[in-house]
């Protein structure tokens, strides 16, 4: 009949075989201490004697607390500051790459949407003047009325014999500011990618290596986190981004859906159409590999893209021209390429030389 | 206004010959969820929208609920604390231990908890009693709203650590987080099978309904556990 030991939120307990206490080491009544020895226990769970006295009863008994209710204010204290701490140590590097992707995303959508709205209203202005998206943003913001393009700019005879409307001056000054805010979306895109390049190098270095810095973020961000990519097979990670389709599949047992996003990586989406699916699952291995390494020991481990490169040459080898028979249902549907920017959905288009 | 206690700290309220459910609020002036305030008799009671909480679905079901002013309650899926604020209405002299492991859930959590004193928040799974049992003290009730495909044997472990002898255990039991293809009424009824006899701990169900029209298919349970009397 040997007693046994449990550590509890305010000192050391020794219990007897029935649970009782026989003798107590009480902790320092502060609550940051406390705090932090609590998220320690939580990290590193002790076994729990199923017999064992009620903490509160314990408390009480070994003098900790005196009232019931200073029981509850010191524990509620405690539970709040530890909880706090574990949320602020969930600012990990790969949950702040993560958040630069989810940003990168939402300039996007924005972007799109004011620079249509750009489009749109100085059309009226300026019908003639043939640019879109950043190109245009920087020509309102540099010049706003088309009578201030100067006589050298490439514009200038357009802009001289436009059919728009003459611009006023109070317009003209909302514009430029409107285009101005789109212009600085762009830049802060282009701040966030770098960010994401030089982070991706120290967080993931292997992901980074073998998938690109930009399609590793993306896989980290759809996976939730780069321990849950780790965890991946990586039949999963060849499928991540193939949303609606994978869900699908993982509800009710559908067909596995082949194009996630690794699909954009430039390797799968300039080879001819035959090879894409081997090359896929050969990379998609490697990046679950790589994840692993990242995740496990951090280092960056080159024999891994080594490999694929190897793998991945081995494939073009071996399948230099296409099957005889074309896989069933192949659009037949040539050029008619379109700026897809936002879709998903990877068409077979082209490619096929 | 017509106002009537259902269960202890719970209020059917009678608004325009509208029943509302409601609970007093302890922090007067503080709406929670967006959920309305309304005051009779200087007494503030906040509405309880029973299509956002399976426990409050559970009281318009007619379940027996075995909170009182004084309980000490483990709840398991706290999430932001919608339901937990109730719960924390009803204990005005207990406790209520609110277990969540989605820590940017735990952030709406926390700042629950900062405005009442009856909450204490801790960021665990719910299938790890043992990384929570240095807080926990025995608990006159459990509720569990987890929302995972092992819900019964978490209930199960957490009862085994903390539930009093004849505390009771609540529980909301999602049949598509078990399965999606299957027919709920079966899982139902191999969920409570496995609490009435698949675990090294015993329970006795006192009551079992569907919630809906508040939540499809999800089956709300209170049991009570067993006390083997071996001597
Ligand atoms: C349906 S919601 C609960 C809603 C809440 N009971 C209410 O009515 O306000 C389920 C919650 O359980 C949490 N959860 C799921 N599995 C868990 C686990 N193993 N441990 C702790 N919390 C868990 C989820 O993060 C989610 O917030």
């Amino acid at each position: 009949m040997t007693g046994t030991e449990f550590t509890a939120w305010f000192g050391k307990l020794k219990l007897d075989a029935n649970g009782e206490i026989e003798d107590c080491d009480l902790f320092d009544k502060d609550p940051e201490k406390l705090a932090e020895i609590v998220v320690e226990l939580q990290n590193n769970p002790q076994s729990v004697p199923l017999q064992r006295a009620d903490l509160r009863d314990a408390a009480l008994e070994c003098g900790f607390v005196e009232l019931d209710e200073d029981y509850d204010i010191l524990l509620r204290d405690v539970c709040i500051r530890a909880a706090k701490s574990q949320i602020s140590q969930t600012d990990t590097d790969d949950s702040r790459i993560i958040q630069a992707v989810e940003a990168l995303d939402d300039i996007d959508k924005n972007v799109n949407e004011l620079s249509e709205r750009l489009f749109e209203w100085y059309g009226r202005y300026f019908p003639e003047l043939e640019m879109t998206g950043e190109g245009l943003a920087n020509f309102v913001s540099a010049y706003g009325s088309r009578t201030n393009v100067p006589e050298d700019h490439a514009m200038s005879e357009k802009a001289s014999q436009s059919m728009g409307a003459e611009l006023l001056f109070a317009d003209e000054e909302l514009l430029r500011t409107f285009a101005n805010n789109i212009c600085s979306l762009y830049d802060t895109r282009r701040y966030i990618e770098n960010y994401i390049n030089t982070s991706m190098g120290s967080v993931a270095p292997n992901l980074c290596e073998v998938a690109g810095a930009s399609l590793g973020a993306r896989l980290m961000s759809m996976a939730g986190s780069l321990e849950k990519l780790a965890a991946f097979p990586s039949s999963t990670v060849q499928v991540i981004g193939a949303n609606r389709a994978l869900f699908k599949h993982l509800r009710s047992r559908a067909p596995s859906p082949k194009h996630g996003i690794i699909f954009n990586n430039p390797v799968i989406k300039n080879a001819p159409w035959w090879q894409r699916g081997k090359l896929a699952r050969a990379l998609a291995a490697k990046i679950s590999l790589a994840a692993r390494t990242d995740f496990y020991s951090g280092e960056l481990d080159p024999t891994i893209k080594e490999a694929l490169d190897k793998k991945l040459e081995s494939i073009r080898q071996a399948n230099p021209n296409p099957p005889e028979k074309k896989p069933e249902a192949k659009p037949q549907k040539r050029g008619g390429k379109r700026k897809s920017r936002g879709r998903k959905k990877n068409k077979k288009s082209g490619g096929n030389n | 206004m017509p106002v009537r206690e259902l269960s202890s700290g719970i209020y059917e309220l009678d608004i325009d010959d509208r029943k509302m459910l409601a609970t007093k609020n302890m922090i007067p002036g503080m709406s929670v969820y967006g959920e309305r305030l309304i005051t009779d008799d200087d007494t503030e009671y906040r509405q309880w929208d029973p299509s956002r909480s399976k426990l409050g679905a559970m009281v318009l079901k007619n379940f027996d609920i075995p909170l009182e002013s004084d309980s000490i309650v483990l709840y398991l899926g706290a999430a932001s604390g919608t339901t937990v604020s109730h719960v924390s209405d009803i204990l005005t002299d207990g406790l209520v231990y609110a277990v969540e492991f989605s820590p940017r859930t735990m952030r709406d959590l926390i700042q629950l908890c900062d405005q009442r004193p009856n909450i204490i928040p801790i960021l665990a799974d719910a299938n790890k009693p043992q990384s929570y049992a240095q807080i926990v003290e025995k608990a006159d009730v459990i509720f569990q709203d987890v929302a995972q495909p092992n819900q019964a044997e978490i209930a199960a472990i957490n009862s085994k650590y903390f539930l009093e002898e004849q505390g009771h255990l609540m529980l909301s039991i999602k049949s598509r987080s078990i399965d999606t293809v299957a027919s709920p009424k079966k899982i139902f009824k191999e969920e409570v099978r496995k609490l009435e006899s698949g675990f090294d701990i015993e329970f006795e169900v006192l009551e079992r309904k569907e919630l809906d029209p508040f939540h499809e298919d999800h089956l709300g349970l209170v049991a009570q556990m067993f006390v083997d009397d071996e001597e």
